[in-house]
């Protein structure tokens, strides 16, 4: 236990360091409930007062864009944890730590998700349940099921960003990196459109990237539609995926760090 | 104006651009980035439609159109309003300071001392791009009428959002940190614009009429060029004022700028 100590400490300086931006935030909360009403409102239209399409209810797309909106919020990761500290040289002095900077990273970010899942979740979800309606979690055992999901779910989207953080030991400047794979990640996942109503092609393509397992798995298992084994090789799914993608950060890590520059000292 | 005015904005423009320019790969990727972040919406709407055909009676390729007048208004006002848009940021690191110096015009100089290549080539590339794959599916007739009118409405949509950016540019001077305030009035609002507004809240048309007039930039002149049927809950002269809107919020925040910029104080170093 002992050994988390630092990590716990690094965790809650950065929870605590997020309630400093007051105004900041309420806007952050009032963005996620805008995003969420603008697509509630052209899937209404969409729907045209149609009651299913092709077997997905209208309260289903909605339950499908609060949970993942949401989950959206929580699921902090500092895309540029890593490169403002290469490109600012004092990477070279955190290294020389005794504790891991991988680790670092993780409890920033983890400390940060915890205050947006209390703070950013809890009243965005309150205020679209009160306005648009969501439907329940099928059963008890679902949305306990679901939050392990989602926990994964985040390993996975953290090991994305893991993986285009590296490449700034090559690159002077990771913001068009980082820009294309948010960009790619919010289609992908289905946080824009729900997976069920994309073309087929597309379905398989997504089958085989790690997108789908971070938002739409979590809301798959909360509406029900997976059988139980369905759940147990969707977490093998995500399990896979934080493996193989943690594995080749790291393997950039190891390569990146032999070519590290510090410029100027 | 005086005679030289026109080499000194070519000269400032040649600057900016060197200096947007200086790293080659990077300023293709992050062009190229701005146009990815920004289709992602369009790729959204493409794949909707395969599955639900219509929204509120428009096709994939009217609802392209509606989306390439936005793209394109952002991308030619990007290239003049960036000063304005980023304005705050020149109050608070001194450099409006200097402006105030020089004896040139202040928007003369907030205009041509800046603009944000990577958004113009990745919104108005976006723009062009969706205009051509679907002005020649709509059955519009262009002829010397329309032409005349789409150039003009697009003018008119730069000079409304222009506005917006002088309008908040000067509101700056009394508040000192409205960052969030566009937020709020520009980016949230115009989350909407890409849509029919017939969808949406009456609340929302409203604004989008009536407080930050989106709707003037591509709904109401798509509306004349395509005439769909929810037109027909608004009233018609609105097809045709979007030059006009334009021009007038320009001068009223050109003259709201004027007056302000008076009581400027520098925010000290």
């Amino acid at each position: 236990m002992k050994k988390f100590a630092p990590y716990l400490a690094f965790a809650k300086k950065s929870f605590l360091g997020r309630s400093a931006y007051r105004f900041d935030h309420f806007m952050g909360i009032f963005d996620t409930i805008l995003r969420i009403f603008i697509f509630w409102e052209i899937y209404r239209a969409l729907y045209g007062g149609r009651s299913e399409v092709d077997g997905i209810t209208l309260t289903m797309v909605t339950t499908n864009f609060i949970l993942s909106m949401g989950l959206d919020a929580v699921f902090f990761v500092d895309d540029y944890y890593l490169p403002s500290r290469i490109q600012s040289g004092s990477i070279a002095t955190e290294l020389l730590l005794p504790v891991s900077i991988h680790g670092r990273m993780l409890a920033n970010n983890m400390g940060n998700a915890l205050f947006q899942l209390i703070f950013h979740f809890v009243p965005t979800v309150a205020v679209s349940v009160l306005v648009i309606g969501i439907a329940a979690p099928a059963e008890p055992l679902a949305l306990l099921l679901f939050l392990l999901s989602a926990l994964l779910g985040y390993g996975v989207l953290w090991t994305i960003s893991f993986v285009a953080q590296m490449f700034s030991f090559w690159l002077i400047n990771i913001w068009s990196i980082v820009t294309i794979k948010n960009s790619l990640i919010k289609v992908l996942s289905g946080s824009m459109i729900p997976i069920w109503f994309m073309p087929d092609w597309m379905q398989e393509v997504i089958h085989f990237t790690p997108f789908s397992s971070i938002y739409f798995m979590p809301v798959q298992i909360y509406l029900g539609q997976l059988s139980l084994s369905d759940i147990l090789s969707s977490f093998l799914i995500q399990l896979f995926w934080i493996a193989v993608l943690f594995s080749f950060g790291m393997l950039l890590w190891k390569k990146g760090q032999k070519k590290l520059v510090v410029q100027g000292g | 104006m005086r005679n030289d005015t026109i080499h000194l904005a070519g000269v400032y423009t040649k600057t900016v651009m060197k200096s947007w320019f200086q790293y080659s790969v990077d300023a293709v990727l992050r062009s190229l980035a701005v146009f990815i972040r920004e289709a992602v919406g369009i790729v959204v709407i493409y794949f909707s439609m395969l599955k639900f055909d219509t929204l509120n009676g428009w096709n994939i390729h009217e609802l392209m159109f509606l989306f390439s007048l936005l793209f394109l208004t952002y991308g030619i006002l990007i290239l003049f309003f960036t000063g304005m848009r980023d304005f705050w940021k020149t109050v608070r690191d001194g450099s409006f300071d200097r402006f105030i110096l020089r004896p040139r015009g202040l928007l003369f100089q907030l205009i041509f001392s800046n603009a944000d290549w990577f958004a113009a080539i990745g919104h108005g590339g976006l723009g062009i791009v969706l205009f051509v794959i679907s002005a020649g599916k709509l059955g519009i007739i262009w002829n010397a009428g329309t032409v005349v009118y789409y150039i003009l409405a697009v003018i008119g949509g730069v000079l409304i959002q222009g506005a917006m950016f002088v309008f908040v540019a000067a509101l700056n001077i009394y508040l000192l940190q409205t960052d969030s305030l566009v937020t709020l009035f520009y980016w949230d609002l115009r989350k909407f614009a890409g849509y029919p507004i017939s969808i949406f809240h009456r609340a929302i048309q409203f604004c989008m009429i009536y407080v930050v007039p989106f709707a003037f930039v591509n709904y109401f002149p798509s509306q004349f060029l395509l005439r769909k049927e929810d037109m027909a809950g608004y009233p018609a002269v609105y097809m045709y004022l979007t030059p006009v809107i334009g021009v007038c919020m320009y001068l009223a925040a050109y003259g709201f700028w004027r007056y302000s910029i008076r009581f400027y104080k520098s925010s000290g170093n």
